[in-house]
């Protein structure tokens, strides 16, 4: 059967924020339509009209031509849309089969649940994604104990599992390996012939350019192009994403040229966690020390466990001294910066003021009673160095668009000057402006002699960048790159477990 | 199978032992506990809390709690003492027993409508009604007095079908249509919106409804507690409910469910109640001055309420 | 069109101005007579006094988010009086030993609170309702055999009677208590810390804020500003009893409400509970007036603090 959606002029309002100003999409049976756009521009907003959890304030959606009307997901859902979400719509004590059933059980007798009939066709879906996930891996399993690329599976999986004629798949493949992001784009061809009609969400260009057929791009709440993707390059889109502003392009002539080695200031040495296991490391003055590998092999346990959030085994030596840090807090006395992965649930008191969230480790120093004067010249200077676009120190934080809050969260840690910065995915989910700008800032910091393990999803990111790169797989370095070996094909070899020897 | 998966799905291994327990040390202090009129003794005076607790459950399993139950409680009570009277007809009581489980129902829609269709916080709702309500039943009941007729309550105090009290037919019930209500789409939703509301309602599950409906259980619950509880003492008090509030969620908590919502039954919590209960019985037993009563009473929820957080402490500890 | 706001504070304040002209039309009240109402005025906000203060602690646990909320705040109350009572036996110079006593013993139990809270993970709820048993249990322990006391005359000068230029003492207590607060809450490290675990306590810890000790320090600090509440009751009634507390309990978490401190914590003001602690002082007194029984009162109160829910509450719905 063939099938299609058209969003016209859609109008989203949160509060008094304009989200969606004029969205419009088109998609068709049969193939697969990129929706594109920097962060804030609207993505998420027009999907979430489309599948019916948000209320529309204007504007008109169609399907099959006909004016329809969603009044909750479920309206949405019936009429054939369903939706990977990036926030996942799981329930993490239930388990993976009764999460992928959920509100439409099979029933014996019109009243009880017929959990044969479940274990039947839950196997069945399973197949698809089957040798990419943990062979341990159970429909038995509560969702709470499965990792991120797992849950991302079975979040697929529920969405397909309505047979639905419209999918939109919303940043869906950023916690997949590339395995998994491969056998998705098997599917998603296979879908297509099968007359589904697809709507794809990422921030990956490069997964845009190998599996769109058509694209849309939206630009502060508007639509402001769509084609064929047969007829533009990676660059033409990027450049009509941003707009008028310049593009940073990284380039390996604007990192410094290989120099002296500096001494050593972070060492670690056979640390563990329940995740990882064990793992050496050095971090020199001036360095900028990249760590990649695929979502989930133990780069953000090694960073929350440098910065003495959970509990570890092993050594950590700081400046030759050695330290066991059993709270963040004294990890801030030696002068290390932690910019968490989860920027809303980890790194911003959501309701307070930009000022509180910029002074929150700093309060300390501005006395009893604290020097309010002093504090809004200092939170000044750094959102002014930062270039932070805002109204005024005292709005809520939760005013400001994603960027934005994560300058904010860079911003209370550049106040405290720090020798040691752990960023864990920093630019996730940043419009590529906010990017280019944070670039410099590394570089910069890194010419002042800062110190930084920088982990990031961005495989590109890392290469650009980093002076060396530490690839982690299942919980141990599987691979350092340094100098002529920092090359994509190592960096992916080493990603996926190739043995070291492999590596040039 | 891995402990955290058993712990996921037999909520009520600790119950059960812990009542085992508490059963144990009652017998060493009264042999007599398991000859059947001192059960049949027993389990009426339990049975009140146990519906109560049944009650809560529900609502704490959604991820809620309701903090009025004991007012509630207390409306009935007041209502059957004032409005049947000592010298009431058969037919009265049963016509007012009909109408305070009404006025459950009602009581448990108001708390329901402010949680869930004005997204209210559920603590701090039902305590802003359960001053409501509590205020309504020393309104309806100034001071305890009246009651039921002798006949009627005597019917739940001594006349029991085949020799066992109402309890074991009621408990039994209980946990039977349970067990049948997990097997359903309803069972499934209560437990997917304590787990993650915003995901269920991403999901099509009707989540206001579900925690509405879940307001409701628990106020017809609290009105059948207070039929209960007239019935076994056959008059009327405007507070008899107060503290029962403390010990239903008490009950839910020793019972393996969790107050965060997504995990656990009602056949734990219902153990919990009947554990409390025979801790009571302990108290009793254990010849206590009347004045260290309250203290004892409270010290045993307050150890009963740490229990659960003190074992974790001690896995933590050792993993 | 352009949304006309208020803060909720300054709200109450404006509903507490009308509630007391209103009281004025009532029978018997104070009518055009300006003297009257002068002194009505004055004795309202001096009885403001006392729920102010123990609203104080209950604002500090509400703001520091967690469902934090203290129900053992009314049985602190009572033992504080008690053991003040107790203590004084009449002499004014055990006046200060006997609040440094007080203030200690509800910081204990405070502590004791935030213990279970934060390393037994029992909710705040049910944790400060079932020490509010055991402090009763113990307030009934003391004084089954109607142990002695009396109060010192100088707490009687100082908190019931006017002390300066005809104000009431309790009142010029009252306003270096509130600066306190103030200072406590806008300009000290641990009021900031206060309001950042109040709105998400990971952000917090990985700011490098102890929320362990945050959430101890706080129970502990409500516990004691409670039990300086129990001081200063007892100071004004001249007796004590075993509910000479409870019934400062809901009022209390009422009058946070309704000076639009954020329930689930993280945004609010002790100056706004001070407002709130006005408003149910007035609710009160106008239902007084009116010659309504304690149960309509206890009634009236209730729906107070629903309808306030309703308007400062509400959370955010599963659709926008």
């Amino acid at each position: 059967m063939t099938t299609s959606l058209s969003a016209q002029n859609i109008v989203k309002r949160y509060g008094g924020v304009v989200a969606l100003s004029d969205g419009n999409l088109d998609v068709y049976s049969g193939e697969v339509l990129a929706l594109i756009g920097a962060n804030g521009s609207g993505k998420s907003t027009l999907t979430k009209v489309i599948n019916g959890v948000v209320v529309l304030d204007g504007g008109q959606l169609l399907l099959d031509g006909k004016p329809i009307n969603f009044d909750s997901p479920h309206a949405a859902k019936k009429m054939g849309i369903a939706t990977v979400f990036q926030e996942l719509s799981l329930v993490p004590k239930m388990t993976v089969a009764e999460n992928i059933w959920l509100a439409r059980e099979p029933l014996r007798s019109g009243l009880f649940i017929d959990s044969k009939e479940i274990k039947v066709r839950t196997k069945n879906l399973l197949k698809l994604f089957e040798g990419t996930y943990r062979i341990s891996m159970s429909m038995d399993d509560p969702i709470s104990s499965l990792p991120p690329d797992e849950l991302q599976i079975v979040e697929i999986l529920k969405a397909v599992s309505i047979d639905p004629n419209i999918l939109i798949l919303d940043e869906a493949t950023a916690s997949l390996d590339n395995r998994q992001v491969h056998r998705l784009f098997e599917l998603v061809r296979q879908w297509k012939a099968e007359g589904k009609a697809i709507i794809f969400v990422s921030h990956r260009m490069e997964e845009i350019m190998n599996i769109a057929d058509r694209y849309t791009v939206l630009r502060n709440g508007k639509t402001v192009d769509s084609g064929d993707m047969k007829d533009v390059d990676e660059k033409a889109l990027v450049s009509r994403m941003v707009g008028k502003e310049t593009v940073y392009s990284l380039s390996r002539e604007d990192r410094p040229k290989e120099e002296e080695p500096k001494p050593a200031r972070l060492t670690v040495e056979s640390l563990q966690t329940g995740v990882i296991k064990g793992v050496d490391l050095t971090v020199h003055e001036g360095e900028l020390l990249g760590l990649g590998g695929l979502k989930g092999q133990g780069q953000r346990d090694l960073l929350l466990a440098l910065f003495g959030d959970i509990p570890y085994e092993g050594k950590i030596v700081i400046n030759d001294k050695e330290v066991d840090f059993s709270h963040p807090n004294q990890a801030i006395k030696e002068s290390i910066a932690l910019v968490p992965g989860d920027r809303s649930r980890e790194g911003l008191l959501s309701i307070r003021s930009i000022l509180e969230n910029l002074m929150l480790p700093s309060w300390t120093n501005y006395g009893f009673p604290l020097n309010m004067r002093r504090s809004i010249e200092d939170g000044d200077r750094v959102a002014s160095s930062l270039n932070l676009v805002m109204r005024s120190l005292s709005d809520p934080v939760n005013s400001l668009s994603g960027g934005n809050a994560q300058k904010v969260i860079i911003g209370k840690w550049l106040l405290k000057k720090p020798k040691i910065l752990l960023l864990d995915d920093p630019t996730k989910g940043v419009d590529v402006g906010t990017k280019a700008e944070f670039y410099r800032l590394l570089q910069q910091l890194r010419s002042e002699g800062t110190s930084i393990l920088f982990h990031s999803s961005d495989d590109e990111e890392l290469l650009g960048l980093c002076d060396r790169i530490l690839v982690m797989f299942e919980g141990k370095i599987r691979a350092t790159l340094v100098g002529a070996s920092i090359t994509k094909a190592n960096l992916v070899a080493a990603s996926m477990g190739a043995s070291e020897g492999n590596i040039a | 199978m891995k402990l955290s998966h058993l712990s996921l799905r037999h909520p009520y291994l600790l119950s059960a032992i812990i009542f085992f327990v508490v059963l144990v040390v009652n017998f060493y202090l009264q042999e007599s506990i398991l000859e059947g009129n001192t059960i049949n003794n027993n389990m009426r005076v339990f049975l009140p809390l146990v519906l109560l607790t049944a009650g809560q459950a529900v609502v704490i399993l959604t991820g809620g709690i309701d903090i009025s139950v004991g007012s509630i409680v207390s409306i009935v009570s007041a209502l059957l003492a004032t409005r049947v009277g000592l010298e009431g007809t058969v037919n009265q009581t049963l016509t007012w027993f009909g109408i305070v489980l009404l006025v459950g129902i009602l009581a448990g829609s108001i708390n329901g409508f402010f949680v869930s269709y004005l997204r209210l916080q559920p603590i701090i709702t039902t305590y802003a009604t359960s001053f409501f309500f509590g205020g309504l039943a020393l309104f309806i009941l100034p001071q305890p007095g009246g009651g039921i007729p002798a006949k009627v309550a005597n019917v739940y105090r001594t006349n029991y079908p085949l020799g066992l009290h109402w309890a074991f037919y009621v408990i039994p019930l209980l946990v039977l249509s349970w067990v049948a209500i997990r097997q359903t789409r309803y069972g499934r939703y209560l437990f997917a919106v304590g787990g993650r509301a915003q995901a269920a309602y991403e999901t099509a599950v009707p989540v206001n409804q579900i925690i509405f409906s879940t307001y409701v259980v628990s106020g017809f619950m609290a009105a059948l507690t207070g039929i209960c509880i007239t019935l076994l003492t056959g008059s009327g008090n405007p507070q008899i409910g107060d503290p029962m509030t403390l010990q239903a969620i008490t009950a839910v908590v020793i019972g393996g469910t969790a107050l965060s919502g997504g995990v656990g039954g009602i056949a734990g919590p219902i153990l919990g109640a009947l554990t409390l209960g025979i801790i009571k019985n302990i108290v009793s037993f254990a010849n206590i001055d009347y004045w260290w009563q309250t203290f004892v009473n409270y010290m045993i929820i307050l150890i009963a309420l740490a229990a659960p957080g003190f074992i974790a402490l001690f896995r933590r500890n050792r993993s | 069109m352009k949304k006309i706001s208020i803060s909720p504070p300054v709200a109450a304040v404006l509903l507490a101005v009308v509630l007391f002209i209103f009281s004025g039309f009532l029978p018997n009240s104070f009518g055009t007579n300006t003297q009257a109402a002068v002194s009505q005025a004055v004795n309202i906000v001096r009885l403001s006094v006392f729920l102010g203060i123990i609203a104080a602690g209950q604002t500090l646990i509400i703001i520091s988010g967690g469902e934090g909320i203290d129900l053992s705040a009314g049985a602190i109350v009572t033992l504080s009086a008690i053991l003040t009572w107790m203590i004084v036996q009449g002499k004014d110079e055990r006046v200060l030993p006997a609040l440094v006593a007080v203030l200690l013993v509800g910081a204990v139990i405070g502590l004791i609170n935030g213990a279970g809270i934060i390393f037994l993970k029992i909710s705040p709820l049910v944790m400060t309702l079932g020490m509010a048993g055991v402090i009763t249990g113990v307030v009934i322990i003391t004084n089954h055999s109607n142990t002695p006391g009396r109060l010192a005359p100088i707490m009687t000068r100082v908190i019931a009677r006017p002390l300066f230029l005809g104000i009431p003492g309790a009142i010029i207590i009252y306003v270096f208590f509130a600066a306190l607060m103030w200072l406590i809450l806008e300009r000290t490290t641990f009021g900031k810390n206060l309001f950042a675990i109040g709105v998400n306590r990971v952000t917090a810890k990985l700011s490098g804020v102890n929320v362990t000790h945050m959430v101890l320090g706080t129970y502990a600090l409500a516990g004691a500003l409670a039990a300086f509440g129990g001081f200063m009751v007892v100071g004004n009634t001249g007796v004590v009893f075993l509910s000479l507390g409870q019934p400062f309990l809901f009022p209390s978490i009422a009058a946070v409400a309704v000076g639009g401190t954020l329930l689930s914590g993280g945004k609010g003001s002790y100056f706004g509970s001070m407002a709130g602690a006005l408003v149910l002082i007035l609710i009160s007194s106008v239902l007084t007036t009116m010659q309504m029984i304690d149960a309509v009162r206890q009634m009236v109160l209730g729906a107070t603090l629903l309808i306030i829910l309703s308007i400062y509450g509400r959370q955010r719905g599963f659709r926008q």
